[in-house]
């Protein structure tokens, strides 16, 4: 039987080599390209008719819209308008692919700790630009805690420089862990279907349970992933 | 800042527990399978594709499906603000229209209040009227009547000096006559009668 993470090995569709380079077009890739489509298409066509009041799919990408807009503007304030369309490009991207991956077949190109812990590096990267082009050397006052007694600076400061490095792992391994445990235990339990015969039905009746379960992650994921960039683009633009 | 410091502590210990884990089970059967993800080989494609699919995205929502999304947004906005405007100014309006009706209203109630007074007045003066004038004919027909009654009293008294009236002569003579006939047969004239009468009055004390 095969093992319940073999559903994250890449299949190589377009073998593609640059200097050496290995960047092949992997099943990987290809639903990240479904992805970029499928989040255009939705948020397009949804949007073609433009109606003052809005159909059902209208609905839905007005409300992805707003739910960004509202969680910049309560997580970050009037400055992080700015970063709007990177933050909302990043949610609709984490949220499809972690929902497009709910399709049997399909790959969950989030479930890779390197896709998504590149992602999180380019945040904490970014994000750290941002603070000390806006703030100088004052950037650094992040680590020191508001209101803190001077004889716990030796103590709390690693702390905080520590916590504040951790940040692109936690956020990467938040969400690729989620991603990976939820998809291994439904291979799992579809793998019990599969030896237990006529009493498989009772590993399918928790496999319906858990999908829905997975869905609710896959959303959940995706929304921990973009509040957590903008608490820490908020951290870099008002430190505390 | 403790939550988020506590959530990524726990989640760097899952990643740890996972590796662990998995370690485990591969050491359990040496040619167990490795996970996938950490393949170093797949990194560089999958970094490569990552980054141009994002890009990617990046200019078609930013550039694309954004500017739609706010330009309907801010359509409504505006319809909604126009719309409450328009409600308010018909808020004012009606408002002052109310304001117009009620004066009217007073207005018209204090009318029907001064007609309704007038026409009590009227009502008032013209029995008032109606009453003295009939009581002066009453006054004048009890006159009248008992001028009749008096006359007809003294009518019926018939000509002074005579004791009975001439209605009761009459009377008196054709009872006597009649009963003078059925008794005794014998036919008496009104001049017997009368000399009857006479004597009989002659006779009644006074």
């Amino acid at each position: 039987m095969a093992s319940p993470v073999d559903q994250f090995k890449l299949k190589t569709l377009v073998p593609f080599e640059v200097g050496g380079v290995d960047l092949a077009y992997t099943t990987s890739s290809l639903w990240m390209t479904i992805t970029v489509v499928a989040v255009t298409l939705f948020l397009t066509l949804s949007m073609r008719g433009g109606r003052l009041v809005p159909g059902r799919w209208q609905s839905l990408a007005e409300l992805s819209y707003e739910f960004i807009a509202n969680m910049i503007r309560e997580n970050v304030g009037t400055e992080g308008r700015k970063y709007f369309p990177f933050i909302f490009t990043l949610f609709m991207f984490i949220l499809m692919g972690n929902l497009l991956g709910m399709i049997p077949y399909s790959y969950t190109f989030t479930s890779q700790i390197v896709v998504t812990f590149a992602i999180a590096i380019t945040i904490f990267l970014g994000v750290t630009v941002i603070g000390i082009v806006l703030h100088g050397f004052h950037f650094f006052t992040l680590f020191v805690p508001p209101g803190m007694p001077i004889v716990l600076a030796p103590l709390l400061i690693p702390i905080e420089i520590i916590s504040y490095f951790v940040r692109p792992v936690s956020l990467s391994v938040r969400l690729f862990a989620n991603m990976m445990a939820g998809h291994t235990m439904m291979k799992v339990f579809a793998g019990f279907t599969a030896a237990l015969g006529v009493l498989g039905i009772a590993p399918i009746l928790l496999l319906v349970a858990l999908t829905g379960f997975e869905i609710m992650v896959a959303v959940l994921q995706a929304y921990v992933f973009t509040v957590l960039t903008c608490l820490y683009l908020n951290d870099a633009i008002h430190l505390h | 800042m403790n939550i988020r410091r506590v959530s990524s502590l726990s989640a760097t210990a899952f990643l740890a527990l996972v590796l662990l884990g998995h370690e485990a089970t591969g050491a359990s059967s040496s040619s167990g399978p490795k996970l996938p993800q950490l393949d170093l080989t797949t990194y560089s494609s999958q970094v490569f594709w990552l980054i141009v699919s994002f890009v990617v995205l990046y200019f078609l929502v930013a550039k694309l499906a954004m500017p739609r999304i706010a330009e309907v947004l801010e359509e409504r906005q505006e319809r909604i603000e126009d719309d409450l405007d328009k409600a308010e100014t018909l808020k004012k309006e009606a408002y002052q229209v109310r304001i117009e009706y009620e004066k009217a209203l007073s207005a018209a109630r204090e009318k029907a209040q001064d007609a309704t007074r007038h026409a009590q007045e009227e009502i008032a003066k013209r029995s008032a009227e109606a009453e003295s004038a009939a009581q002066v004919k009453v006054t004048v027909m009890l006159e009248e009547a008992e001028k009749r009654i008096a006359a007809s009293k003294t009518g019926a008294e018939g000509t002074s000096g005579d004791p009975i009236s001439s209605l009761e002569r009459s009377v008196a003579q054709e009872v006597v006559a009649n009963a003078v006939q059925k008794l005794i047969g014998v036919d008496v004239t009104a001049a017997d009668i009368d000399a009857a009468i006479a004597a009989t009055l002659e006779e009644r004390p006074q």
